[in-house]
């Protein structure tokens, strides 16, 4: 997926163009918020990170003419201000999530990977299938309305799963989704993951199947489907 | 600096404007009091002329075979011409108030019949100008006369005019001199009375920045409170000035500390070509780096806290909704241990008197605590309203703060003696907040094991 970058300072901006691309994307990186306006113009983005201190327009405009202009690409705004009204205003005007400087590289990633999972222009915050909700936002599991202890990464993983009901994922396509690269995981982690979840829905209306050499879907217990 | 000047009058100008109205409205009553005077005065003089005149025409009468004669003399009327411009009447009328001589259409002064001997004295206008009449009167009794002999007088005012003129005058100028006299008193009086103020002002404008003792100025009582005022407005800026330069020395050497670490790791790293090590130095600087973002952000949030506490009037705002926000900002997804959080948050909310920001701060750090220094598989946070009040307790597994360390826990800067990584900010962040809204912040270690903090909310901070 193409993604845009907005960041002016270049020793952050490398670091994250060589984070995306490492997960596969391509991307453009943009230093100023005019040359971001320019590139929105032109090219559909399945995520933009923006910067909110740009040397020429602020980012909160950026980020304005994207929702002004029905931008679907959801918005990872990075932000060094001080003022915690500043995180508050970003998801405010439109933005998808935020991340106050300095952050750690691997959050980074796993908010870009969420965002990106939750998909061009869905703006679906809550997956339902069976009687398992998800609330993406608040990151909680609930079965028959009552709230399940899940793990930040079970519940990464079952984002994964419920995010397209019925579609199989391979155990390699899980293991790039939940984990980043110099991750000590192995390759069994999944597998176990996979057992913790099944272990933490019994009784729920939803099921988690394995398809031998080809994965894992996720579907309604009684058929019916999500 | 400049002084700032606004148009508001100062009050050396204030002062000498009221005084002035009051100096002139003072000047012009005895004015008034010195006119009279002088035409009281002046009328006193020149009506015993009048009446002399009167007498000595009088004196002059006499009867000759039933009829009256009057010699005027000449004397009597150059007493009255001292100025020249002034016309004098006679008249003269016997006894059965025919006349005798001189101008019998003269107006004659009130009460002139009366039976008295008295002079009389009186205002009246003939030939259309103002003029001063006086009358005596003589009993004549001879030569078949018998009975009361008026003899009157008449002056135009020129004279007594010009007298009263001019000694309204002097008193004028006495009165204005006096005045001008007043007023530069007041202005000196004025000008030394505020010059303790412009000592407090000199002393103020040339101080050094940096000196917050006290005020050494000589002032007069109702001075000196001002300079007591200023001296105790110093005193709390001197003391805020303090705590804020042992926090600024606190924070740098906070932060010198994992600075030194993470060069100490970068040392190593830069030294090491077994793979296998780097990938060890580096997984320390990357804990370092994120250990020092957290805590430069923890500086910002205290600082912030700490002025907004000060600054900001208390908002309604709704606890769940700023604990479900805390909990997503606090808990990474990235987090290298994988742990469970479980938000107890109900969906209608809990409304109290307070500043969003910097309650969200303050969950947020307890959150954060929780997740970096507490919890082994989970942790959760629970909002509630009880009778009357409202809590919010934030649970990990871990082992918790040891009961010893209680006391000092939310003291800025304080570790225990563990040897755990982290600022020490962020409880005293909690408390800090806890504090500026009446709020409780305790601690416990509940009978299935794990930590939990807890803010108690009072009664009045909460609004149904």
């Amino acid at each position: 997926m193409r993604i845009l970058v907005v960041e002016d300072t270049r020793d952050v901006g490398e670091a994250i163009v060589a984070s995306l691309e490492r997960m596969g994307h391509a991307v453009d990186w943009q230093a100023t918020g005019r040359g971001a306006e320019d590139a929105l113009a032109v090219q559909e983005y399945g995520l933009v990170v923006l910067d909110i201190m740009l040397p020429d327009i602020d980012g909160f405009q950026v980020l304005n003419t994207i929702r002004t202009r029905r931008i679907a690409a959801p918005v990872l705004v990075l932000t060094a201000r001080s003022q915690v009204d500043d995180r508050v205003g970003a998801l405010d005007r439109g933005a998808d999530d935020y991340l106050v400087k300095p952050f750690d590289f691997r959050e980074f990633e796993a908010r870009a990977r969420a965002l990106l999972r939750r998909g061009q222009g869905a703006n679906v915050s809550r997956l339902e299938v069976g009687d398992v909700t998800l609330d993406q936002v608040a990151r909680s599991v609930t079965a028959a309305g009552a709230p399940v202890d899940l793990t930040r990464r079970e519940i990464a993983l079952l984002e994964v799963l419920m995010s397209h009901p019925r579609r199989v994922f391979s155990k390699a396509e899980l293991h790039e989704q939940l984990f980043s690269f110099d991750s000590e995981a192995g390759p069994n982690a999944i597998e176990l993951y996979v057992a913790r979840l099944r272990r933490k829905l019994q009784g729920a209306q939803a099921e988690i199947r394995t398809l031998r050499g080809q994965g894992y879907q996720i579907s309604a217990a009684d058929g019916a489907g999500a | 600096m400049a002084p700032v000047r606004d148009r508001r009058p100062s009050l050396q100008w204030r002062l000498i404007g009221s005084l002035s109205i009051a100096l002139t409205l003072g000047s012009a009553a005895l004015g008034f009091a010195a006119y009279n005077y002088a035409q009281t005065a002046a009328d006193d003089s020149y009506d015993r002329l009048l009446i002399g005149a009167a007498r000595q025409i009088s004196e002059t009468v006499s009867a000759d075979a039933g009829q009256l004669s009057v010699d005027v003399p000449l004397s009597a009327l150059e007493t009255l011409s001292i100025s020249r411009s002034d016309r004098v009447y006679y008249r003269v009328d016997g006894p059965d108030g025919a006349a005798v001589t001189g101008y019998n259409d003269l107006p004659l002064p009130a009460a002139a019949s009366g039976e008295s001997e008295a002079p009389i004295v009186g205002d009246a206008v003939f030939k259309g100008a103002a003029i001063r009449v006086a009358s005596v009167k003589r009993y004549v009794s001879e030569s078949g006369i018998n009975g009361w002999v008026v003899t009157t007088v008449g002056q135009t005012r020129e004279a007594r005019n010009a007298l009263s003129r001019d000694l309204t005058g002097k008193a004028i100028i006495l009165v204005a001199a006096m005045s001008v006299i007043a007023l530069i008193g007041i202005l000196l009086a004025v000008r030394r009375a505020l010059r303790p103020l412009h000592e407090v002002e000199a002393a103020l404008i040339g101080r050094d920045p940096n000196n917050l003792t006290p005020l050494d100025v000589d002032a007069p009582a109702e001075i000196a409170e001002l300079v007591d005022v200023i001296n105790r407005f110093m005193q709390r800026l001197s003391d805020r000035f303090d705590v804020m330069q042992r926090y600024i020395a606190d924070s740098a050497h906070q932060l010198r500390t994992p600075l030194t670490a993470l060069a100490a790791q970068v040392e190593l790293l830069a030294n090491e070509d077994r793979p296998a090590a780097q990938k060890g130095y580096i997984a320390r600087v990357r804990e370092r780096t994120a250990e020092l973002g957290r805590l430069t952000n923890q500086l910002l949030s205290h600082a912030m806290v700490s002025h907004r506490a000060q600054a900001l009037p208390a908002d309604q705002v709704d606890l769940a909704a700023i604990a479900r926000q805390a909990v997503a900002d606090a808990v990474p997804v990235s987090l290298g241990r994988d742990i469970a959080v479980r938000q107890e948050i109900g969906a209608e909310p809990v409304l109290v008197q307070g500043d969003a920001v910097s309650l969200r701060e303050a969950i947020r750090n307890v959150v954060e605590n929780a997740v970096h220094h507490g919890a082994q598989e989970g942790l959760w946070v629970r909002v509630t309203r009880e009778a009357g009040g409202a809590l919010i307790e934030v649970h990990d597994d871990g082992p918790g703060i040891p009961e010893a360390d209680w006391p000092r826990a939310a003291e800025r800067f304080y570790r225990g003696d563990t040897q755990a990584v982290g600022s020490g900010l962020g409880l005293s962040i909690a408390a800090d907040v806890a504090k500026s809204h009446d709020a409780e912040m305790s601690f416990e270690r509940p009978a299935g094991g794990g930590f939990t903090v807890r803010f108690r909310f009072p009664t009045q901070a909460v609004r149904a």
